[in-house]
């Protein structure tokens, strides 16, 4: 029996993890293209007679030349840019404007990418976040075969490019082979639940108590989100309030080697995700007390009290998730990305 | 339009085959006099739907889910002031006596703590009506003692290769990989640390041994329903992982079948009743008009005749004959022939039931029915073994 999806949950829940803004893979690279080019002209940053090159725009979004350049044709047609066979490309439609350079470094990269050039990062790299993601919103229910070609044709890459993906997967662990060399993965067990909070519990606070100091200007808002919020609003406020907590708060601090090691320990919030996402009634009200108790410590300026407010938030949080792994192991066909097949 | 508004709701009750038994439902629906139907699902294949979508029923036999349905709040709290004998739960619960004494796991998880969680502290709000419980273990023919000679009876029968070919196991994971696990303790000398919370190593451990068992014939077949045992047995299973109400219908046919007392220990269970987070006025009010008929003593003495007890049997005893309540709970010889739930005599006069008296058979529960941690895992190797 397929499962049926609970009122107003998503339909595909495995598509609400990772979405980096605009940088997830459901969009071409020409359309990004298109689309930093379209808004850098309403926002008045390329005005009408600038001369854009293909060269110039791969080498600002880092991409190679011929996505940028399929994708100036696009807004070539579409009457954004008018060809100019000598030149390359000119702002505006036929315009009677003279044509100027500009120098396009000076242009802000497109939504949430940093500044350092997020776009720098090759196809398998990019690909290998959407699949890692989708891999680790699956696992909960239990144990899946990841299709190579699935991978190719739903994303449009080639067999070298997934191949490159799920060996790297593999390299990291999240990934395995079975003796028929499948690509697998899962379950999630408890106990890798149990071992990721242990590492959690030494790690969190300790990051919380580093960056208690500088965070100050970022608490009020988190702190005017955390009282708005109720215990059973929807699961998109709670990832909000999630990420000011485990990733803002965190992110302040001065080791990155920290940070990168936490943002790979987060199986249990992408378990409580999915049970928000599947099970009709939740009730967050012991989270959002927690939640606001560390706030509170960081407020005062005691990052010992907020480590401790962690510690004591982090625990709770295990046991509530530890039961809710156990309801998604319950479930017969969740809906997950198209390259997986459940078996098991 | 006047019948349409006055067009009754049905309630809509999701249970096992052999704890809504047929005479039970007629039973209910005579008394109760509004319509109800019942869904019969003898599997945990049907409980992603509960979790997912209490609008689809109102009242739900429980079977060792309470936790899990709990934490995904698809049952609601039920008010011990609507309950007619609601006291006396909260007496049982408080005092830890009588029968409530050996099953302290009943009332581990029923009352709604303060933190919204279930726990043991006597509250106002239960998570489920409990009603029936028992302790199962494997029920074997007569032939069986010309193979394995007068030993003691013991789960490691159940991979014993004198009995090769002779098996049946139950085919529910949950429950299945606890038998399994008991079986492999005894035949292997090791004890497992939790035998109700296998680790990773220990469920492949068990899965193993059954994989390999299996592939080498020695299982006669698996089962699902208590009807399909007793047909396993009729089709030359000598030994297997059984329910009593499969022991009562052997014996209704007039197979002779002994319930093991294994050394040890049993497997108990505990069967309850909980009310669906979407039931909400007169469907409510039919809810509970339900949960009190059970209380009422006629379902449980019902379901004594096939060897379950209720958790409160008092008024169950008045629907039972003086003769019925001695064999059942007290462990006597039956002073005349019993009956079964569909009236048919089973139980010949002079027999003694395997394992004693009510309090004795449940002290013998080793381990009780549970999801375990790592259910996602065994389910997986469970698959595997009956695929193989």
């Amino acid at each position: 029996m397929p499962l049926l999806p609970s009122r107003g949950s998503p339909t595909n829940p495995y598509r609400t993890f990772g979405r980096k803004g605009w940088v997830g893979l459901q969009k071409a690279y020409f359309d990004i293209v298109q689309e930093w080019v379209k808004d850098s002209i309403a926002e008045g940053l390329l005005p009408e007679g600038t001369r854009l090159t293909v060269a110039a725009v791969a080498d600002r979004l880092d991409l190679s030349r011929s996505p940028v350049k399929r994708g100036l044709e696009l807004l070539t047609n579409a009457g954004h840019l008018t060809r100019d066979e000598r030149t390359g490309y000119i702002v505006g439609n036929g315009t009677k404007a003279a044509p100027h350079a500009a120098n396009l470094f000076t242009l802000p990269l497109p939504d949430l990418a940093p500044a350092t050039g997020a776009l720098a990062r090759t196809g398998w790299e990019r690909l290998m976040d959407e699949v890692a993601e989708a891999t680790a919103a699956c696992i909960p229910f239990g144990i899946y075969t990841i299709s190579e070609s699935g991978i190719g044709a739903h994303f449009g890459v080639s067999r070298t490019v997934t191949r490159e993906v799920l060996s790297r997967l593999h390299e990291r662990g999240a990934i395995g082979k079975d003796r028929a060399s499948h690509w697998i993965a899962g379950p999630l067990s408890a106990r890798m639940l149990d071992e990721e909070h242990a590492l959690r519990r030494l790690l969190e606070p300790a990051a919380l108590a580093a960056a208690a100091p500088i965070i100050q200007d970022e608490l009020p808002a988190m702190q005017a989100r955390l009282a708005a919020a109720r215990p059973n609003c929807p699961p998109e406020d709670i990832d909000i309030i999630e990420a000011d907590l485990h990733d803002t708060c965190t992110s302040f601090q001065p080791n990155r080697r920290l940070a990168a090691v936490l943002m790979h320990l987060r199986s249990g919030r992408r378990v409580n995700r999915l049970f928000a996402a599947h099970v009709v009634q939740h009730d967050e009200s012991a989270l959002l007390t927690e939640h606001r108790l560390v706030l509170d410590h960081l407020a005062l300026g005691n990052g010992e009290g907020a480590a401790a407010a962690m510690r004591h938030h982090l625990d709770a949080d295990h046991a509530r998730t530890r039961e809710r792994l156990k309801v998604l192991s319950v479930f017969e066909d969740p809906v997950v990305a198209p390259y997986l097949t459940r078996v098991g | 339009m006047a019948a349409s508004k006055t067009q009754r709701p049905v309630l809509r009750i999701i249970g096992r085959s052999e704890l809504v038994t047929q005479p039970t439902r007629d039973r209910t629906a005579a008394d109760l006099g509004f319509p109800i139907h019942f869904e019969l699902i003898d599997s945990i294949d049907g409980l992603a739907r509960v979790v997912t979508r209490p609008d689809t029923f109102d009242v739900y036999h429980q079977w060792h889910t309470v936790d899990l349905i709990w934490t995904a709040r698809c049952i609601q709290p039920i008010d011990i002031a609507r309950l007619d004998h609601g006291q006396e739960i909260l007496a049982a619960a408080r005092g830890r006596t009588g029968p409530s004494r050996i099953i302290d796991t009943v009332f581990n998880k029923l009352f709604v703590q303060p933190d919204g969680r279930l726990g043991p502290l006597p509250s106002q709000r239960l998570s489920m009506l409990p009603l029936l419980h028992g302790v199962d273990s494997f029920g074997y023919l007569p032939g069986l003692r010309d193979l394995v000679g007068d030993e003691p009876e013991s789960w490691g029968w159940l991979l014993d290769p004198r009995l090769q070919g002779r098996v049946a196991m139950i085919s529910d994971p949950v429950l299945g990989m606890i038998e399994a696990a008991l079986s492999v303790e005894a035949t292997r000398g090791r004890a497992f640390s939790s035998i109700g919370n296998l680790t990773l190593e220990e469920v492949d451990e068990v899965a193993d041994i059954l994989l390999h068992k299996k592939r080498i014939g020695h299982f006669k077949g698996m089962w699902s329903s208590f009807e399909d045992s007793a047909r396993l047995a009729q089709r030359g299973a000598l030994i297997q992982s059984i329910f009593s109400p499969g022991i009562a219908r052997l014996r209704s046919l007039g197979q002779e079948v002994i319930v093991g007392t294994p050394a040890e220990g049993s497997r108990g269970w505990h069967a309850d009743l909980c009310i669906s987070s979407e039931a909400t006025g007169e469907v409510l009010e039919m809810a509970y008009a339900y949960l009190n008929w059970w209380q009422n003593g006629w379902a449980g003495a019902s379901a004594a005749r096939q060897g379950y007890y209720a958790t409160f049997p008092a008024r169950v005893r008045q629907h039972l004959l003086p003769g019925e309540w001695e064999y059942w709970y007290e462990g006597q010889p039956a002073p005349q022939a019993l009956a079964d739930p569909y009236g048919q005599q089973n139980i010949p006069a002079g027999h003694r039931r395997e394992g004693g008296s009510h309090a004795e058979r449940m002290s013998g529960a080793r381990v009780w029915n549970t999801f375990m941690d790592e259910h996602t895992h065994i389910v997986h190797r469970w698959r595997e073994f009956l695929a193989a």
